[in-house]
């Protein structure tokens, strides 16, 4: 039986596969001739949804890129900002002494703007105050004009006084000193009596009679009667009353921060019992100024 | 039982396919590209025992002389007029058979121009006014090399 030429048969279907690609490109050809922007159109439409998946892709890409180069430059700054803050920490360790010098000299020049004598400041070099018969030792001596019995206070409180000058240097007696005798008055009842040291940051006073009423947290002051202080410097705070036979025997607390304290200013010699406050400028009347 | 006509079709496969990349990479030197595609075209594709094979072939290299011109149109012109060619030369074949040398080579530069003018008629239909360029001078000229080429080391597989 002989086959048909564009039957279903092996003969036919590449007949046909040859028809399909002839008539396929004759088709492509003429289609291709007119105006391309259809074309265009289609090929843009096809397009479409790869060129947007490229595109997040492209955006994942980069958003990762700068997500891994932030990610260094952070740890990069952090690195650095470790260093810096170590060697800040490291800078204020070192400054630290002499910021906390500097404060306690603003606070001295204060208190000598506020009391009108004639002071001279001091660096104390050696605090052995809690050593047997121990003291402390500043940096002024005979050099600077400085005898025995020269009261030295702080800004927080009365410190002690000069014991032995030296050629360059001075031991000093704290209140707290067993050996140190203070004459101080009671802030409330003005009762006077003696401060003796009873040991470090303590001490108490004599010769308080028993009739005298003494509240605990009372302030003590300088009476100004053993011509080492002048009346009204702070000493310390009442922190215990006992009667005891016929005196009162009151503990005081020192204002004074003895353990801590580097500077610290020296009162003349025998100064005036009273310290007159500093005269307060007279104020010109509203409306008028000086020079005019 | 091992087909006869087996090794030479692997032999006309692989020159097809060298023919192919020639074309692709001859692409700045467009006149033996022109060689390569006639030589496909015209000596390669119509021995093809099937002629569907040999328009394949022959539509390949149009696909790929198109493609690799970045001037030309890329419409299938190129590739209609190869596949058309090659449906004649396939059926000259079949018809007569070639004997000879020399009248193989003025049956093939008959094709040549035939060829010539039908991928110009088919590329100006797809996309316009076009160059002609000096490609199927080339293919006209060396007729005594890829012809002779072509029915010496391949002779068609119908002629067998």
């Amino acid at each position: 039986m002989r086959q048909r030429a564009w039957g279903w048969n092996p003969a036919g279907r590449r007949r046909w596969a040859m028809a399909i690609l002839l008539l396929g490109h004759l088709l492509w050809m003429a289609l291709g001739r007119g105006a391309s922007s259809r074309w265009q159109r289609l090929a843009n439409l096809l397009a479409s949804p790869p060129r947007a998946a490229s595109a997040q892709w492209e955006a994942w890409k980069a958003n990762r890129r700068e997500k891994v180069s932030t990610l260094r430059q952070a740890q990069t700054d952090l690195l650095a900002l470790r260093a810096q803050v170590t060697q800040l920490l490291t800078a204020r360790a070192a400054e630290a002494p002499r910021v906390a010098e500097a404060d306690e000299a603003i606070r001295l020049l204060g208190l000598k703007r506020l009391l009108p004598m004639e002071f001279r400041a001091a660096r104390v070099i050696v605090n052995v105050r809690k050593a047997p018969f121990g003291g402390m030792i500043v940096d002024q001596g005979e050099d600077a004009g400085l005898r025995p019995d020269q009261g030295v206070i702080a800004p927080e409180g009365v410190v002690g006084r000069l014991w032995d000058v030296g050629a360059t240097q001075s031991s000093l007696l704290p209140l707290d000193s067993y050996n140190a005798s203070t004459g101080v008055m009671l802030a409330r009842s003005r009762a006077t009596g003696v401060l003796q040291g009873l040991g470090p940051g303590k001490a108490a006073i004599r010769y308080i009679g028993n009739q005298e009423v003494v509240q605990v947290g009372e302030p003590v002051f300088t009476s100004g009667l053993d011509r080492v202080f002048p009346r009204g410097l702070l000493v310390g705070y009442v922190s215990a009353v006992q009667p005891h036979d016929v005196e009162l025997h009151v503990e005081v607390i020192l204002a004074a921060p003895l353990d801590r304290i580097s500077l610290v200013l020296i009162l003349p010699a025998h100064p005036q019992m009273e310290i007159q406050p500093p005269a307060v400028p007279a104020q010109a009347p509203p409306g008028k100024q000086a020079g005019k | 039982m091992t087909n006869p006509s087996g090794a030479p079709l692997v032999r006309r496969f692989l020159l097809a396919l060298l023919c192919l990349g020639g074309i692709h990479y001859a692409a700045p030197w467009p006149g033996p590209q022109a060689v390569l595609n006639t030589f496909l075209v015209l000596g390669l594709a119509p021995g093809f025992r099937s002629p569907l094979s040999g328009i394949l072939w022959a539509a390949a290299g149009g696909w790929v002389l198109e493609g690799t011109l970045r001037l030309y149109p890329h419409l299938g012109g190129t590739a209609f007029g190869n596949m058309l060619t090659c449906l004649l030369a396939f059926s000259l074949l079949l018809r007569w058979p070639p004997h000879s040398l020399k009248p193989y080579w003025g049956r093939q530069a008959a094709l040549v121009v035939i060829h010539t003018l039908l991928v110009h008629v088919s590329v100006r239909f797809a996309a316009g006014p076009h160059a002609w360029g000096t490609g199927w001078l080339w293919s006209l000229v060396l007729i005594p090399v890829w012809a002779t080429l072509a029915l010496r080391l391949h002779p068609p597989l119908h002629r067998k």
